[in-house]
């Protein structure tokens, strides 16, 4: 983690507020595109990702200053996507293993860099995989994490991430395949 | 090694995630089977393009907005809390003056006294149970773990 960085959470530990402010900036980008790839919904990925910063704000605390923000604050975000995805599971509006996305819907905002037709087409191809697939692309294609990282993250064997990974691999083909890629 | 076999460990090929002696088998199978030569050049294809993608930066009007949406929620957390704690301060008093009113006032029925204590008595219990359930929820949930990492 950069020196700036440090400075300013250990001034958030201190209670001030103002310095958390240059921290939700720079991480804003990166935590609703996180949040949008988990919940399947760009319309929400704003909100709960602010929601995160906010139960992160709540426990700074207990963050080790030593150690970088992000992957810390990842691991909220996380478990914010997860709740949202368990409440619109029992409310029967969607499961855990499906989004509900509409790709017809041209109105849904892509949160990417740099767009073209062809990233277009992968980003809702992406989208609409089931919640575990979009998960495990986000792990390793937008936060470049090894294997190894990924199976500690989800608490999961090697060889699953690595068949998980193919699997989500195989449907994005099959999926942009069925478009006429 | 077979076709099967090697489309399993294709992806993990791509990322470098292979041991050396199942890499070194995964070529040998790639150097001879034209099929998965071609199924390996697609997923690659599109392991490149997912790699490429990025999430965009908002812009700094969007990004203020965000950060005031953050503030905002802060600010309101505490007020959120205060306003609790007074609510529950003001009902428990009133129920409080209600009960006791009721009891030295003789023109009401030992029915309904009995009757109000037990409403009063079953929310304490609700209230109680709802907010043990929430601290126990709390204490196994992998939330409050992953914080502390």
């Amino acid at each position: 983690m950069n020196e700036n960085d440090t400075v300013l959470l250990e001034r958030c530990q201190a209670g001030d507020k103002e310095a958390f402010g240059p921290i939700v900036r720079k991480y804003a980008g990166r935590a609703s595109g996180t949040a949008c790839l988990l919940l399947g919904c760009p319309h929400e990925a704003g909100d709960a990702s602010q929601e995160a910063f906010v139960r992160a704000w709540r426990n700074i605390r207990r963050f080790d200053t030593r150690s970088p923000f992000y992957p810390w604050y990842s691991a909220i975000l996380r478990n914010v996507c997860k709740s949202r995805l368990r409440r619109r599971a029992r409310r029967h509006t969607v499961t855990l293993t499906e989004g509900h996305r509409d790709p017809s819907n041209d109105s849904d905002p892509v949160m990417l860099a740099e767009r073209n037709e062809r990233k277009d087409r992968l980003w809702h191809a992406v989208m609409r995989l089931s919640a575990p697939f979009r998960e495990i692309i986000l792990m390793k294609h937008f936060q470049d994490m090894s294997y190894k990282e990924i199976a500690a993250a989800l608490d999961i064997p090697i060889g699953t991430v690595m068949s998980r990974l193919h699997s989500a691999r195989q449907a994005l083909r099959e999926t942009l395949a069925g478009e006429g890629s | 090694m077979s076709c099967h076999e090697f489309d399993r460990m294709a992806s993990a090929y791509l990322d470098g995630e292979l041991a050396d002696e199942e890499r070194r088998r995964f070529e040998e199978h790639l150097a001879a089977c034209d099929a998965c030569t071609r199924e390996l050049a697609e997923l690659k294809r599109l392991t490149e393009d997912l790699n490429m993608m990025r999430f965009k930066e908002p812009g700094d009007e969007e990004l203020q907005r965000y950060w005031s949406g953050v503030y905002n929620r802060l600010e309101r957390s505490i007020g959120w809390i205060l306003l609790s704690v007074g609510v529950i301060l003001t009902l428990c008093y009133g129920a409080f003056r209600i009960i006791e009113e009721m009891i030295r006032d003789p023109a009401i029925s030992g029915v309904l006294k009995v009757g109000v204590c037990a409403l009063i008595a079953g929310l304490v219990v609700l209230f109680v149970s709802l907010l043990r359930e929430r601290l126990v929820v709390r204490k196994v949930d992998r939330y409050s773990r992953e914080v502390e990492r």
